[in-house]
C-alpha cells in the first residue's frame, strides 16, 4: 500500500489519474503462467517452494494461459516448440507480459554456437519485457526480475492512444 | 567386474609381488593390467593388505560348448568364448574390421543372426544396451550395437558398415523392442534406413526438417517456418 | 468394460501441460474414457547435445552433460568421468572416490525426493510435495557449500574434482542425515499407505519382467518388476563394492508385482539405503589427499572407444565415447535411462483410464532433458 499511505490525512478523497489506478491494481499480483521447459523450470518450481515463496508477493502459478497475466519462459525454446510458444502467447488475454528466464531464453544460452535446433532467444518470436540472466538463475534473481516487472507495470500507459 | 576377472587380478598381483612382473605386463587386457599394477603399488605402500592367492580348484574352466574340463590355470576371457561361438557359426557374414574387441558383420543376414544371438543357450543376449550410428568418414556409416546378457553376464559389441550413398540395414526391432526407438533416432540423426521397421520416421527433430545433423558434412538449413536458423551476432567469436 | 463401443477420440496431452514433467506430447486415442493407444512425441527439447560434443574439448563436455538430466547432475558427471577414466586408464586417489560416492548418493536422495513429491502432486496431494522440496533444499545447501551451484554443478572432473569439501561439510551432512531419516518415515506414512494413493496406483500399469528387459528398462522401474539388478552391485564401478547395502525389489505388497505403487515404493526404500551408504563412506573417508592430484595436464585419450554404464537415480546411464586421438571427441553417445522408460509407455498404459495414464507417467520418473538431449 505504499502509494496510498499519507494520502488519507483529513478527507477520504483521493484524486489521481485513471491510468495510475489501473497500473496500481494490475501490478501487485500478476498471476504467472508456468511455461517451464528445462532446468530453469526446476528453479521456478523452487521459487514457488517453501523457502523462497513467491506466492507471498502475489505471484500465483496457473496452468492455463487464459487465466494468467505474465508468461515466464523458463528454459530452452527449440524450433519445434517455437510455434507453440507463439500460439500460447496469442491465447493469453491482454494485458500480458513476458519474462525470459535463464540464458537459454534470453539468447540461446550455452547452445548458441552449434545448436541447429535451438532458438537463440525467445524474443525472436514473442516480445519480452524482462530478461533474467543466469544458468540457471537463483530463485532470488527470479524474484528480483519479477519485482522489476512490477515496477515496469507501474509506468505503463494503457489508456494512451497508441500510434498507428 | 566379473568373478573371473577379480580372481585373475588377485593372481597377477600375487605373481607381481613375488617378482614376476612380466606376466603382469604381458597380459592382453589393459584394464586388468592397470588394476593389477594399481593394487601392487598399494600393497607396496602399505595402504592395502596383500590378498591371498585364489584357490586353484576354482580356476578349472569348464568350456560349455565342448564340455571339456580344462586343467590349465589360464582363465579364458569371456569375450573370446563368445567370439569363438559366433565366428564358428556365421563365418560367411563377417566383415573385415580393425578393432579386436568387437565383431563386424555384413548387413545382409543381420536379422537372422540377431534372432540366433537372442535364443542360443550359450549366448542368451536378451538386452540391447545401446544402439548408435557413426559417420566414419570416407563414405562409410557404421551402426553399432552393444549387447549384454542378464543371465550369463557377458557383453558383445557388433558393428555393421554401410556406404553413405545407400545406407540400408535390416531392422532388429522384432527381436529387442527397444531397437524400435533407437533405430528411429539413428535414422533421424544420420540417415541410415532400417528395412522392415514398422514406422521409420523422425523422432527428435520435426518431421519436415532437412538434412542428417550428425553427419560430418551437415549444413544447417537457412530458415525453418520463417525463423532464421543460424543466428550470427557480430563480435561473438 | 468393452461391450459398448463408441467412436474413437484422439486427445492431445501437452506439450505444455503441468503434469507431463517437461515438454512431452502424448497423443491418446480413447474409446470413451478407456485408452486404446498412446503415442509419445518428443523432440521439443532437442538441444543438439551430441553435435556440441563433437565440437568442444573433453573437459568442456562436462557442463553439457549436467544440463541433460538436470535433476541429477552429479550422476551425469559421474558417468562421463568413469567412462573417460576407463578410456585413459587414470586412477584417482581414495579421497576423491569417497567424496564422489557421497555426492552421488546425496544426489540420488534429492532426485528421489523430487520424484516422490511430484508423483503425489500429480495425484492431487499437495502437502507431501512441499515437504519433499523442503528436504531437497537442505541437500542443495550442502552442494552449494561445496561447489557454489544449486542445480548444475560441473563438479566431477576427469581425474578428480573441481573443489575439495570445505570444513564443516561432514558435520552438516551427518546432522542432515540424522534429521532426515524420520522424515522418510513421515513421507512414507502420509503417502505410501494412503488409501487414495493406493487405489489410484496399485494394480495399475503392470510391467512384466520380460517386457521390461526387452524394452531396455533399467533402474528402479526394473527393480519394481522383480528383477534384482543394480549396477552398483552387479557391475560395480568406482568403490561401490566396499559398501554394504540392500537392493530393494518390488514385491507386489499392495497389488501386483510391477505396478505403479511398487515403482513408487522402491524409490522410498532406496533413499534409506543411500543414507546407509553415505554414513559408511563418510566414516571410511581418508583425511588427507589432494583432489587435484590426478588431473591430467592435457586430455588426449588414445584412439579407441569405450562404453561405460553407471547407475543414476533413473537407471543405467551409458556413455559411448569414440576418440581419434585429438583433444575433441569424435563421437559421444549418451544412452539415457528415461528414453527407454518412456518407450514402454504404450505397452503398459493401454487399456487403462485416462487418469491412470498420468499416474503411470509419474511413476516412470522421466526427465525430458535426458530423453531429447
Amino acid at each position: 500500500m505504499g502509494l496510498l499511505t499519507n494520502k488519507f490525512s483529513e478527507d477520504n478523497v483521493i484524486v489521481a489519474k485513471l491510468e495510475k489506478l489501473l497500473n496500481w491494481s494490475r501490478s501487485t499480483s500478476p498471476w504467472f503462467f508456468q511455461f517451464g521447459t528445462a532446468c530453469c523450470a526446476i528453479e521456478m518450481m523452487a521459487a514457488a517452494a517453501p523457502r523462497h515463496d513467491i506466492k507471498r508477493i502475489g505471484f500465483i502459478p496457473r496452468s492455463s494461459p487464459r487465466q494468467a497475466d505474465v508468461m515466464i519462459v523458463a528454459g530452452t525454446v527449440t524450433m519445434k516448440m517455437a510455434i507453440r510458444v507463439k500460439k500460447l502467447y496469442e491465447q493469453m488475454a491482454d494485458p500480458k507480459y513476458v519474462v525470459a528466464m535463464g540464458s537459454c531464453a534470453t539468447s540461446g544460452g550455452p547452445y548458441w554456437q552449434h545448436g541447429y535446433h535451438v532458438l537463440k532467444g525467445v524474443d525472436i518470436v514473442i516480445p519480452v519485457d524482462v530478461y533474467v540472466p543466469g544458468c540457471p538463475p537463483r530463485p532470488e534473481s527470479l524474484i528480483e526480475g519479477l519485482l522489476k516487472l512490477e515496477e515496469q507495470i507501474l509506468e505503463d500507459r494503457p489508456l494512451t492512444r497508441k500510434m498507428a | 567386474m566379473t568373478q573371473d576377472k577379480e580372481k585373475l587380478i588377485v593372481e597377477l598381483v600375487n605373481k607381481g609381488l613375488d617378482g614376476d612382473m612380466d606376466s603382469v605386463n604381458n597380459h592382453e587386457d589393459k584394464i586388468v593390467r592397470a588394476k593389477a599394477k594399481a593394487m601392487i603399488m598399494k600393497v607396496k605402500k602399505g595402504t592395502v593388505e596383500r590378498p591371498p592367492m585364489p584357490e586353484i580348484s576354482n580356476q578349472v574352466a569348464t568350456d560349455p560348448i565342448s564340455g571339456n574340463q580344462d586343467q590349465a590355470i589360464k582363465i579364458e576371457d569371456p569375450f573370446e568364448k563368445v567370439k569363438k561361438v559366433i565366428t564358428e557359426k556365421y563365418s560367411n557374414d563377417l566383415d573385415e574390421g580393425k578393432e579386436a574387441n568387437c565383431i563386424y558383420f555384413k548387413p545382409d543376414n543381420w536379422l537372422e543372426i540377431a534372432k540366433w544371438l537372442r535364443s542360443e543357450p550359450s549366448l542368451l543376449f536378451d538386452s540391447l544396451q545401446c544402439q548408435m550410428g557413426m559417420d566414419m568418414g570416407e563414405d562409410i556409416l557404421e551402426s553399432r550395437y552393444n549387447f549384454h546378457s542378464m543371465e550369463l553376464d557377458h557383453y558383445l559389441e557388433v558393428r555393421i558398415r554401410v556406404s553413405r550413398s545407400d545406407p540400408k540395414i535390416p531392422s532388429v526391432e522384432q527381436v529387442w523392442r527397444i531397437a524400435d526407438w533407437f533405430e528411429r533416432e539413428t535414422y533421424d540423426m544420420l540417415g541410415i534406413e532400417y528395412i522392415g521397421h514398422r514406422d521409420l520416421r523422425r523422432i527428435l527433430l520435426p518431421d519436415d526438417w532437412e538434412g542428417w545433423p550428425l553427419r560430418k558434412d551437415y549444413q544447417e538449413q537457412e530458415t525453418y517456418h520463417g525463423i532464421v536458423v543460424p543466428k550470427i551476432k557480430e563480435g561473438w567469436d | 468394460m468393452g461391450l459398448v463401443h463408441g467412436e474413437e477420440m484422439v486427445l492431445n496431452i501437452g506439450p505444455q501441460h503441468p503434469a507431463t514433467h517437461g515438454v512431452l506430447r502424448l497423443q491418446v486415442k480413447t474409446d470413451g474414457e478407456v485408452v486404446s493407444q498412446i503415442t509419445p512425441y518428443m523432440g521439443y527439447l532437442h538441444r543438439c547435445f551430441e553435435k556440441h560434443c563433437e565440437n568442444v574439448t573433453y573437459e568442456q563436455v562436462i557442463p553439457y552433460t549436467d544440463r541433460c538430466d538436470y535433476l541429477s547432475s552429479m550422476s551425469m558427471n559421474f558417468g562421463y568421468v568413469v567412462a573417460m577414466e576407463r578410456l585413459m586408464e587414470i586412477k584417482v586417489n581414495e579421497r576423491v572416490e569417497h567424496i564422489r560416492v557421497v555426492m552421488a548418493e546425496l544426489q540420488r536422495i534429492a532426485s528421489h525426493l523430487l520424484c516422490t513429491g511430484v508423483f503425489g502432486l500429480d495425484l492431487g496431494a499437495f502437502t507431501p510435495f512441499l515437504w519433499a522440496l523442503r528436504d531437497r533444499e537442505r541437500i542443495l545447501d550442502l552442494f552449494e557449500m561445496t561447489c557454489g551451484a544449486r542445480l548444475l554443478y560441473n563438479y566431477m572432473w576427469i581425474g578428480g574434482l573441481s573443489h575439495d569439501i570445505p570444513t564443516g561439510f561432514v558435520e552438516s551432512t551427518l546432522k542432515f542425515l540424522d534429521s532426515f531419516e524420520p522424515n522418510i518415515d513421515e513421507l512414507e506414512n502420509i503417502l505410501a499407505h494412503n488409501k487414495i494413493l493406493v487405489e489410484r496406483s496399485a494394480d495399475i500399469g503392470v510391467m512384466p519382467k520380460d517386457i521390461a528387459i526387452s524394452y531396455g528398462v533399467t533402474g528402479p522401474n526394473l527393480r519394481a518388476s522383480g528383477v534384482k539388478w543394480d549396477l552398483r552391485k552387479n557391475d560395480p564401478y568406482s568403490i561401490y563394492d566396499r559398501f554394504e547395502f540392500d537392493i530393494p525389489v518390488g514385491e507386489g505388497i499392495k497389488g501386483t508385482v510391477g505396478d505403479c505403487w511398487d515403482r513408487f515404493y522402491v524409490r522410498i526404500i532406496e533413499m534409506r539405503e543411500s543414507v546407509k551408504i553415505i554414513r559408511q563412506a563418510i566414516s571410511k573417508m581418508p583425511k588427507d589427499g589432494d583432489v587435484h592430484q590426478s588431473l591430467p595436464k592435457k586430455i588426449r585419450p588414445p584412439k579407441g572407444s569405450v562404453y561405460a554404464r553407471t547407475e543414476t537415480p533413473r537407471g543405467d546411464l551409458g556413455y559411448y565415447i569414440e576418440s581419434d586421438g585429438s583433444a575433441i571427441p569424435y563421437r559421444l553417445k549418451m544412452r539415457s535411462p528415461a528414453f527407454t522408460a518412456l518407450s514402454v509407455m504404450d505397452e503398459i498404459a493401454s487399456g487403462w483410464l485416462l487418469s491412470d495414464v498420468l499416474a503411470i507417467l509419474g511413476s516412470l520418473d522421466i526427465v525430458l532433458g535426458e530423453i531429447d538431449r
